[in-house]
């Protein structure tokens, strides 16, 4: 596993590039509009960032797409679940 | 039991090297069922609120309490409860509810400035800090605190000496929910601190309140601890499956076509962190 991840080194920084600088865009502000438009760009730059990977290795397959697109809305459905069940939109 | 469970968790034949929990059908599924229980949930609230509705315990004196404990932490003068500052403050609770908006100014262009001027409340300096969504006033005043959109300014500027608070229960955007309002003002231009320091240490003791503002709601089940319950069941209980899924698989040296798990699970832990922070409540 360690020997995948540091041959895909710099494809995971980058993501973990992405992701860090979502959560810096969404925690530094107040503002429910922008924190759920944010986590919604990064939610798209995982799936398309996933599907490019994949694109590289020549190993993409309609399933894994399928498969990012699943984990992706299961991410923002939790979100929408436990803001809405709060009241806190 | 072990069976269906390492059936459900692990990768295995009977699930073709794919822990089943992963399955595109059981992620369906889940969406699904996270959908159908988040209308369920408001159904039950709107129709039973003393069996499952909001908890919370935020009063107006804890509020001020706290604030001023917060100042006095960082040497600034402790503020003095105004009646005509709560009177504004209500105002505009009240105006939130009834034109359904969420934001300092109303939609028809009323600033906050208007509720505090209409009170009688001839300012010089004026500031409002709101938060919705919070069940005990340490989590408004924490939110307000670790904020950088200037609610920590307002909480600790100087240049305020009195301070009012509405703390009202009502419906926003179709969602029940605690509104706590913060209005902060000034008659007179603030003046050297040392004399400051003095003024405040006469007056410190003039914080009785005479309506005290409060919601003190303790339904049977709360929604929060409801709904972060299954949140954080739902999304631990996937980001575990992915880890084990991933560990046993590397293991076996089995090869197969599926996403990677490491980038699931890296984006599932930031939905885990940003979700558990905005459910508490929101500023503005």
């Amino acid at each position: 596993m360690l020997k995948r991840i540091s041959e895909h080194a710099i494809y995971y920084i980058a993501l973990l590039i992405i992701l860090s600088l979502g959560f810096l865009l969404a925690y530094s502000s107040s503002d429910r509009s922008w924190q759920i438009g944010v986590i919604i760009a990064i939610t798209f730059f995982y799936v398309l960032w996933g599907i490019m990977h994949h694109l590289i290795n020549h190993d993409l397959h309609t399933k894994i797409v399928v498969e990012y697109i699943l984990i992706g809305a299961f991410g923002l459905t939790i979100v929408f679940f436990l803001l809405s069940v709060n009241g806190n939109y | 039991m072990k069976e269906f469970l390492s059936h459900l968790f692990t990768p295995r034949e009977s699930n073709n090297h794919r822990a089943k929990i992963l399955h595109h059908t059981n992620l369906f599924l889940t969406i699904i069922f996270l959908l159908l229980a988040s209308f369920l949930i408001q159904g039950i609230k709107g129709a039973f609120p003393s069996v499952l509705g909001i908890k919370a315990d935020v009063s107006s004196e804890e509020l001020l309490s706290l604030t001023n404990k917060e100042r006095r932490n960082a040497g600034v003068n402790p503020l003095i409860f105004n009646e005509k500052l709560s009177e504004a403050a209500i105002k505009k609770a009240q105006d939130m509810f009834e034109y359904d908006y969420w934001a300092h100014n109303s939609p028809s262009g009323k600033t906050p400035w208007v509720f505090i001027k209409s009170s009688g409340y001839k300012y010089v300096y004026a500031g409002e800090n709101l938060a919705r969504g919070f069940s005990t006033a340490e989590d408004v005043i924490k939110a307000w605190m670790t904020s950088s959109a200037g609610h920590r300014e307002n909480m600790l500027s100087s240049n305020y000496q009195d301070v009012g608070f509405a703390v009202k229960i009502g419906k926003l955007n179709g969602e029940e929910t605690v509104l706590v309002v913060e209005e902060l003002g000034n008659l007179y231009m603030p003046i050297a601190k040392s004399r400051v320091q003095e003024i405040a240490t006469a007056t410190d003791a003039n914080t009785l309140q005479k309506n005290v503002q409060a919601v003190r709601n303790q339904p049977l089940i709360s929604t929060s601890a409801l709904s972060s319950n299954i949140y954080y069941v739902f999304i631990i209980v996937f980001i575990t499956a992915l880890f084990l899924d991933m560990i046993i698989i590397e293991k076996n040296k089995i090869m197969r076509f599926v996403g990677h798990n490491i980038d699931h699970i890296l984006y599932l832990l930031l939905i885990l962190i940003l979700a558990g922070v905005w459910s508490k409540g929101v500023i503005i």
